[in-house]
């Protein structure tokens, strides 16, 4: 269950990344729409965070290679930001909340120039968009798990980016906030953005994204949500984990399911 | 009291010095990569000796480039060890740093007979004979301390490299996968930091010695750090602590009449020391900002 697109923004051909001779992603193949909000979902140990580290070049793969608004990935890095999971920094380093939003400004600045009042505007608003601009003087290192996922939310919004890549980017974020950010990732993607998010959460998955892929070493499936989300798939992806998929397949069959509400 | 020229060269050397290595040793610390200091100081002896076999004195350029380039190989291959051969960051910079610092040590013998170098004058330098050993041009203008014009020169590298590049420094150290997705050449500014390191360590031999040396690049910034959570008054911090250490280890060394360079790591120390047992303690004034919860509203 894989659907093709035309004129796609990010192009992923016959990508096999391995690590130490061992296969962690095999053979996946897929073309993405502009403007839609995706979700990667799978299982531990299926590959996500491996997808997206070979599409921004942190990862070499075997096989394979990745197209980026048709082009290759150096020749675009600047209009693609990044959310890495929060756990990949460390938080003790000396930054204030404005600082590390600041450095998301830097691509675009270029090598030796400073940031000015433009950059520190940018970076303002951009916090307010996640709600932090309570926190800019703080110290990184006084952040609950939560609002450091936001800081790095807000870093990418101040890149102005036109494609996001976003590594459970809700990961210890609360419900309400990770209402408050899904909706403001799709006012982005209705402004054209692209936004591929790393998932977990199925039940807000089928509330918030436009497009799925499905992801369990192999590409299970690809293709807008009304396509993709049904039993088989999830079934395909999860494996037997059936407890869990019975449950998620009968509030799929309501249809006007809403996970806020229950 | 009297203005003491000597005691003044020393300070100011000694001053410039410990706050180039301060300055990088920040960077190095927010790395993790403190000890890799330690292993490039070490692992620059082989360089040092081609170098000087090279060119035939101990002051020349090539003595520089070849240190330069061995700190730079030995920071590929601590890099190469931990990632590629799957060894452990402290493992791989014990493995490369003794080897290279080997090889300096049989390549010194070897070349015994034709270069005047042992490894005593690479481990322990001194700062007290610097004011007798001046820079005399061709002409016989005696233009002061050498040793001081090379810690000025390397102050003014150092400082210059940090200016330059301080928003790619501090954001390598946060967060390189962040500047590689970016565009941001994280590897390059690695490695220009790896030089600048070598080169400091290399300029810095000669007064105070490669194994002093690394407790500058490692003392101040450490003890700054328990001070101080933002990076710019980290950075002036480590400078004004690199000046005390100075100050107070040339005196010190005075009165008890023993090494400058020794005496100024002692201070080092036992600022750090200081700062700790202030630290466990944990005044009221020194445990941050309260937090503040907010709702959120978007």
């Amino acid at each position: 269950m894989i659907t093709q697109v035309e004129n796609p923004i990010l192009e992923i051909h016959d990508l096999t990344v391995s690590y130490d001779q061992n296969p962690v992603l095999w053979n996946v193949d897929l073309s993405l729409p502009a403007g839609n909000l995706i979700g990667i979902l799978g299982p531990n140990g299926a590959g996500k965070s491996t997808l997206i580290k070979a599409i921004m070049g942190l990862i070499t793969p075997t096989s394979g290679y990745v197209k980026v608004f048709d082009k290759p990935l150096n020749d675009v890095r600047a209009r693609i930001s990044y959310v890495p999971q929060r756990e990949s920094v460390d938080w003790n380093f000396p930054a204030s909340v404005l600082d590390v939003v600041m450095m998301g400004t830097y691509g675009k600045l270029g090598l030796f120039r400073r940031p000015g009042k433009k950059e520190k505007d940018l970076a303002l608003k951009s916090l307010e968009q996640v709600g932090m601009n309570g926190f800019v003087n703080r110290q990184i290192s006084e952040l609950s798990g939560g609002q450091q996922q936001r800081v790095f939310i807000a870093r990418a919004l101040a890149q102005e980016a036109d494609l996001y890549l976003m590594d459970e980017p809700f990961a210890g974020v609360d419900m309400s906030t990770e209402t408050a950010i899904f909706q403001l990732l799709q006012e982005m993607t209705a402004a054209g953005k692209t936004v591929i998010v790393v998932h977990h959460d199925i039940h807000s998955a089928m509330t918030f994204f436009d497009w799925m892929i499905m992801l369990n070493l192999h590409l299970v499936a690809s293709g807008p949500k009304e396509l993709v989300m049904n039993e088989e798939m999830l079934r395909k992806t999860y494996g037997g984990k059936l407890n869990l998929l019975t449950r998620v397949t009968d509030m799929i069959r309501q249809k006007d399911f809403n996970p806020l509400k229950s | 009291m009297t203005f003491d020229s000597n005691a003044f060269l020393i300070i100011f050397t000694g001053s410039l010095i410990a706050i180039s290595c301060g300055f990088l040793g920040v960077f190095m610390m927010l790395r993790k990569m403190s000890m890799t200091g330690d292993a490039i100081s070490h692992a620059v002896l082989p360089g040092i000796v081609i170098g000087y076999f090279v060119s035939g004195s101990q002051r020349s350029l090539e003595v520089i480039i070849g240190a330069g380039l061995l700190g730079i190989l030995a920071t590929l291959m601590i890099d190469w060890l931990r990632k590629k051969a799957r060894v452990q960051l402290d493992a791989s910079i014990g493995i490369t740093f003794t080897l290279l610092f080997a090889i300096g040590i049989i390549l010194i013998n070897l070349l015994a007979y034709k270069v005047d170098l042992d490894q005593e004058c690479v481990l322990y330098g001194e700062i007290a004979y610097l004011p007798i050993d001046s820079w005399i041009t061709k002409s016989g203008l005696n233009l002061g301390p050498r040793i001081t014009w090379l810690a000025g020169l390397n102050f003014f590298f150092v400082s210059g490299f940090i200016y330059l590049l301080f928003k790619e420094l501090t954001l390598t150290s946060f967060d390189e996968n962040f500047s590689s997705v970016m565009g941001i050449p994280s590897k390059g500014v690695n490695l220009a930091l790896m030089s600048i390191v070598s080169y400091t360590t290399v300029s810095s031999f000669e007064s105070v010695g490669a194994i002093l040396v690394v407790a500058l690049l490692v003392v101040p910034p450490a003890t700054a750090f328990l001070w101080t959570k933002s990076l710019m008054p980290l950075l002036k911090l480590t400078a004004g602590l690199g000046i005390s250490i100075s100050v107070l280890g040339y005196y010190l060394a005075y009165w008890i009449d023993s090494s400058i360079a020794g005496m100024m790591v002692t201070v080092a120390g036992g600022l750090f020391g200081i700062s700790v047992l202030i630290h466990s303690k944990k005044p009221s004034w020194l445990r941050g900002t309260s937090s503040v919860k907010e709702p959120f509203g978007v």
